[in-house]
């Protein structure tokens, strides 16, 4: 049953867990090569927001680019100058995007104090390990996903309307890979966590020259008993460490980038090839049922 | 048809909340004239928490078949300038789990549901409206013989011969209203559209996307796994709207208007034009609450016009050439 009688009179349109609304931009900054942080003030959306969801962000009134963006909560803030009395646990939310097409052009003009359209937050989001160590594995900008993950499992931060309980992890590692050192962005983010950080690229810029797989192989196999893998990155990538957990007999979540046009499950764009327990195959929409997925049930193709 | 000169608008006053913004589609009556497209808002729930889906003047649910259809290949759409090109390939679970799973919920919520129907032949569209037939809750069914995705070689909806067999043979079946959805991809969508009401059709439904590709021409490649796809968004609102135009000129039968729909402007334009209705597709991806939107703002845009009911003023677009008053158009009753 809907219990939307009058939507004008509510600020924000839309359902408890993914409110619709304009949003005004805090801070707009350069991360890293060709990579902006953008914050905006979104307290109903940073509060409920889990690691792993994300956001579809959009630049309002014009038709191109006409569709909003998915992007990945990467972290959640609160003002300085806050309202004691608020309700909410968090203002803003922090998204960082790789300037690479037409919307992401767009929105690197985007000013400070400009408004956008967001709706979310949307998707699963990671489930809470029982581990002792905790394996991030990114790959490009698919940090992104990862930050408030490691947070969270770090205790760090809580996420979540109310908050989720946390079971935490006594180690965390991200492994991360880039084509070079000038797109590595944030990485302080992860260490002033308490993140042991291990970078590799393909020119040799910065860290190992190669892949994560190179990373990962580097891992003595005594630190990884009782580890579990959160992973994201470019397809072939997951998919190349989706086999490395299988080969360790580790267990592996990836969150898929696919592209979408709604983020809500009517369009039925970013479907992946799913296994079930019998084997057979079926396309399941990544904004709904995902975007995080067991590695394993994933068809790469 | 009974003939019937609309007064010359503006008139006196009239009063937003007061309007009356129902719509006669032949047997089909709606509440107001704001219906979601298929393919565009999935099966209703997914927007619940966007839009009071009861409120709509029509939801049309994604295309269902007869047997369950897995899609077309990775990437279904992608994005071109002002519009989303697409192949979906009616990716659905088939009628069965159809109207076990879905409809409950979409007849519950109260607002008149379109079922929207697609069958490689005739057969297929017969056996589904059969299938449909005396299922409670059903408004009307809407023949999707437009799909640009799923062609077998045999495209129903670009012969006006084979258009009006199936209208004919769903109407041997079934007591529901019936629109038939068009394909724009045609010489001429007039000829369609008087094959369908020739076939029985209630109302057409004015256009189904207009066939396209993507290219990247880096990796010689299509952008769309299937090849070609479907143009939608605010990119074909002319051609919509020029469809509704040479229709309206061609058959009696009401007209619903689709195709890049983000406006309350955009609606009027399709209402003057002579769309009875509008279904809003594209628009639901980029603003999931515009069906919403467009409802609360539509009665002062009518008002605008010197009017307090939707229904006069539908087709009064002076043509050209004609004098400047108002058209006669046929009614929509």
């Amino acid at each position: 049953m809907n219990s939307l009688s009058s939507i004008s009179e509510n600020v924000s349109v839309g359902c408890e867990k993914a409110p619709y609304q304009r949003v005004r931009v805090i801070e707009h900054e350069i991360f890293a090569h060709r990579t902006r942080r953008i914050r905006i003030e979104c307290p109903e959306i940073a509060s409920r927001a889990l690691p792993g969801q994300f956001v579809m962000l959009r630049i309002p009134d014009r038709n191109d680019p006409l569709l909003a963006r998915p992007l990945a909560v990467y972290d959640t803030h609160t003002h300085l100058e806050r309202d004691r009395t608020s309700s909410f646990s968090f203002d803003c939310l922090d998204l960082v995007y790789l300037i690479h097409g037409k919307f992401t052009t767009a929105l690197e003009q985007i000013k400070v104090g400009d408004e956008l359209i967001t709706w979310g937050p949307l998707g699963n989001g990671f489930s809470l390990p029982d581990v002792d160590h905790l394996l991030l594995v990114a790959g490009g900008i698919g940090q992104t996903a990862l930050l408030a993950f490691a947070k969270e499992c770090l205790g760090v931060k809580r996420f979540g309307n109310p908050f989720r309980p946390a079971t935490l992890s006594r180690r965390t590692t991200l492994c991360w890979g880039a084509r070079t050192g000038s797109f590595f962005g944030g990485i302080e983010d992860f260490t002033s966590s308490g993140v042991d950080v291990h970078l590799a690229t393909l020119d040799g810029s910065t860290g190992i020259q190669g892949t994560v797989i190179d990373l990962l192989n580097a891992i003595p196999p005594s630190l990884l008993d009782r580890t579990h893998i959160a992973c994201c990155g470019p397809e072939p990538m997951m998919a190349a460490v989706g086999a490395w957990a299988t080969h360790h007999s580790l267990t592996c979540d990836v969150s898929l980038e696919a592209p979408m046009a709604c983020g809500v499950g009517i369009c039925f764009t970013c479907v992946a090839k799913v296994r079930d327990s019998t084997g057979s195959w079926d396309y399941r929409r990544t904004c709904v049922e995902g975007p995080v997925f067991r590695a394993s049930s994933i068809d790469w193709d | 048809m009974p003939q019937r000169p609309l007064q010359n608008a503006p008139s006196s006053q009239s009063d937003e909340s007061s309007c009356d913004l129902s719509v006669s589609l032949g047997r089909l009556k709606l509440p107001n004239p704001i219906l979601v497209a298929s393919g565009t808002f999935g099966y209703g729930r997914e927007m619940a928490g966007y839009v009071a889906v009861g409120n709509l003047g029509g939801v049309v649910p994604k295309t269902i078949t007869l047997s369950p259809r897995i899609g077309n290949h990775p990437w279904r759409t992608v994005e071109t300038a002002a519009g989303l090109l697409n192949s979906i390939g009616l990716d659905n679970d088939g009628v069965v789990a159809f109207v076990e799973k879905q409809l409950p919920w979409l007849v519950a919520c109260g607002a008149p549901v379109i079922v929207s129907i697609a069958g490689a032949t005739t057969e297929e569209f017969v056996l589904l409206a059969k299938h449909l037939e005396g299922v409670p809750g059903i408004a009307a069914l809407e023949l999707n013989i437009s799909c640009p995705n799923v062609s077998h070689g045999v495209d129903l909806g670009t012969d006006p011969l084979a258009c009006r067999l199936v209208v004919e043979g769903v109407r041997a079946v079934s007591s529901l209203p019936l629109l038939a959805k068009l394909t724009p991809n045609v010489t001429s969508i007039a000829t369609i559209a008087r094959a369908a009401a020739d076939g029985g059709a209630d109302a057409v439904t004015l256009i189904n996307t207009c066939l396209g590709l993507g290219v990247d021409w880096r990796r010689r490649k299509t952008l769309l796994g299937n090849g070609m796809g479907g143009l939608s968004g605010p990119a074909i609102k002319p051609i919509a709207l020029r469809c509704v135009y040479q229709v309206r000129q061609a058959v009696t039968i009401p007209i619903i208007g689709a195709g890049g729909i983000m406006s309350v402007d955009d609606c009027m334009e399709f209402f003057v034009t002579g769309a009875s209705a509008v279904q809003i597709g594209t628009a639901n991806f980029a603003e999931p609450v515009i069906s919403t939107r467009l409802l609360e703002a539509l009665p002062a845009a009518v008002a605008q016009l010197g009017s307090s009911r939707l229904a006069d003023i539908i087709g009064t677009l002076t043509l050209p050439g004609a004098s400047a008053t108002v058209p006669t158009i046929p009614s929509a009753q």
